[in-house]
């Protein structure tokens, strides 16, 4: 061998062994590149879990088949139960959920299985359930349930719920403070009435003819107030969400017949005539009849109020689409309702000017009460009011109020 | 007129307004009814006797009332008010009444109160009350006549 040649086969070498070692060196920078990722990856993980474990609700997750895989030391405070005790069991078994009455919710209506099998579930927050405890007590709670989804198919569902035992006592004060309210507004209400009904009747002696307008006046006054206490009551029945409704097959024609001979008295009074086409076959309705009274006197007293002396009330009841809705309207030839205001009149409390400026008596809370009651139930109640360019005697468009009762109401019957 | 017959008839009262209480006797007894009041169910029943004018009596209690009616008179209906001075109120007058009155418990009630919540009522029904009134919603005159025409037809 020439000197030359084992130069050549040297740097050879040391080529080769210094791409040996660049290679090494390489990997050994992939591999602790890949060990801090790692490193960052678990850090990121136990942040994540410690995320997970601190959420204030409780947080269950369960796979397919319903079976927990991972609950969090809410879920473990709330329900008495540690994490070890309860992975890997069906949860539906482990937390059994009742309701007010205490009967056991069946694993098949739960709402985790339900979820798991791709139904889109709304709770129902006028139903209250509880959850059970390892120790066998209870506590009221309110849950969301969702499906986790992954690459378009479900692999789990996750739970989040809390105690909301606190939440229902606030609420079962409320309605009590409003009971005992209104109790306590009506008592001296009623001792007014009373007294002042007596002196009226001459029961304490004879008025002259100006004591007597006093009192009407003071009389009067009162009834306001009753009407307005009542009013406020059921508003705040209504906001609280503790008004009942009792939906029960209902006689929707003689139900407003009976409003309107109620209110007879009025309506004579100012000369106003009735026109009612209350509808032959019409079925009984699936209605609370309580409320919907409620909703036709605060209409027809409505139009009677704001109708002047001599004027005309139009009321018909009919079946529409198809006879599977029905219809009730009432036209007066009245006021009317300013158009810049019309928006506002299911508003509490709200008046129109142009019965302000009449001088006639109403809390504002008619409408607001009447639209609640018809949206709970389902239905609808709009109006139409043309103009409400008052001309005195000429016969005036007035107002059109509408209610319908939603169709399904109708169905259950046929 | 039926004045006669009424003479005879007696009402026991029970309503926690003094205010109240005033009203409703004085319009009963022009009437021509005869009118025990009661406040309560609870105070004793000797140390609260006391004999008004008219021959009334009134009392403070309902316990008293419950004695009262067991040991002397002919009560011909009752008007109940259910918030009554006391812890016991109108649904336990009328429990204790229906369940220890004996031949007593035909005596029509009727309840007059400001409380219009719709269980309550169910269960004054339940109860045998004869009939709920509220009172902001009623003339007084009103529930009189009612009672009266109940009473004639007893």
């Amino acid at each position: 061998m020439t000197p030359v040649i084992a130069n050549i086969l040297m740097d050879k070498e040391l080529a080769h062994k210094k791409e040996i070692a660049d290679s090494q060196a390489a990997l050994l920078n992939v591999l602790d590149d890949q060990k801090r990722d790692s490193e960052k990856i678990l850090k990121k993980k136990a942040v994540d879990e410690a995320i997970l474990a601190s959420i204030g609700d409780g947080l269950v997750v369960v796979d397919k088949e319903g079976k927990i895989t991972y609950v969090n030391q809410s879920f473990e405070k709330m329900l008495g139960w540690s994490s070890k005790e309860v992975l890997g069991k069906r949860i539906v078994a482990v937390v059994p959920r009742e309701d007010e009455k205490g009967e056991v919710v069946p694993f098949n209506e739960r709402i985790l299985n339900r979820v798991l099998r791709g139904e889109v579930v709304v709770a129902d927050l006028t139903n209250p359930f509880y959850y059970i405890r390892k120790d066998k007590t209870r506590f009221p709670s309110s849950s969301i349930v969702n499906s986790i989804v992954l690459d378009g198919e479900i692999i789990g569902v996750v739970e989040t719920f809390r105690d909301i035992t606190k939440e229902k006592e606030i609420d079962k004060a409320k309605t009590e403070f409003v009971s005992l309210a209104s109790h306590q507004l009506r008592t001296p209400l009623s001792t007014i009435n009373w007294y002042t009904e007596m002196l009226l009747t001459g029961d304490v002696g004879k008025l002259n003819a100006e004591q007597e307008k006093y009192l009407n006046e003071v009389y009067r006054g009162n009834q306001r107030m009753v009407g307005l206490v009542n009013a406020l009551l059921s508003v705040s029945r209504m906001d609280l969400g503790t008004f009942i409704f009792e939906p029960e097959p209902t006689d929707i024609p003689l139900l407003v017949r009976s409003v309107l001979d109620e209110q007879m008295p009025h309506i004579i009074q100012k000369g106003i005539t009735v026109f009612p086409a209350l509808g032959t076959n019409i079925p009984l309705i699936q209605v609370d009849p309580k409320l919907l009274r409620m909703v036709v006197q605060n209409l027809l007293s409505n139009a009677i109020k704001y109708t002047p002396e001599k004027g005309k009330i139009e009321i018909s009841l009919t079946l529409t689409n198809q006879k599977k809705c029905l219809l009730f309207t009432i036209t007066d030839t009245g006021y009317g309702i300013p158009k810049n205001q019309q928006h506002k009149i299911f508003q509490k409390l709200f008046r129109a000017d142009n019965v302000r400026e009449k001088d006639t008596e109403g809390t504002g809370l008619g409408l607001y009460i009447a639209k609640a009651i018809i949206d709970n139930s389902g239905g609808k109640i709009w109006f139409e009011s043309p103009s409400s360019n008052y001309v005195e005697g000429e016969e005036n468009t007035g107002t059109t109020f509408y209610v319908e009762l939603p169709c399904k109401l109708l169905e259950k019957n046929k | 007129m039926k004045r006669t017959s009424k003479k005879n008839r007696t009402i026991l009262v029970l309503e926690d307004e003094q205010s109240l209480l005033g009203v409703i006797k004085a319009k009963l007894e022009k009437e021509g009814i005869r009118v025990l009041t009661s406040r309560s169910v609870e105070k004793a029943f000797s140390s609260d006797l006391k004999k008004s004018k008219s021959g009334g009596i009134t009392l403070n209690s309902v316990k008293t009332a419950l004695k009262h009616v067991e040991d002397l008179e002919q009560v011909d209906a009752i008007w109940l008010d259910h918030n009554l001075v006391g812890e016991e109120n109108g649904l336990d007058f009328v429990t204790k009444f229906k369940r220890n009155a004996g031949h007593w418990s035909k005596i029509p009630i009727f309840v007059v109160s400001n409380t219009a919540d719709p269980d309550l009522v169910k269960t004054y029904i339940r109860l045998g009350v004869n009939k709920y009134y509220v009172k902001a919603e009623n003339r007084l005159d009103t529930i009189v006549a009612d009672i009266h025409s109940s009473l004639s037809h007893a």
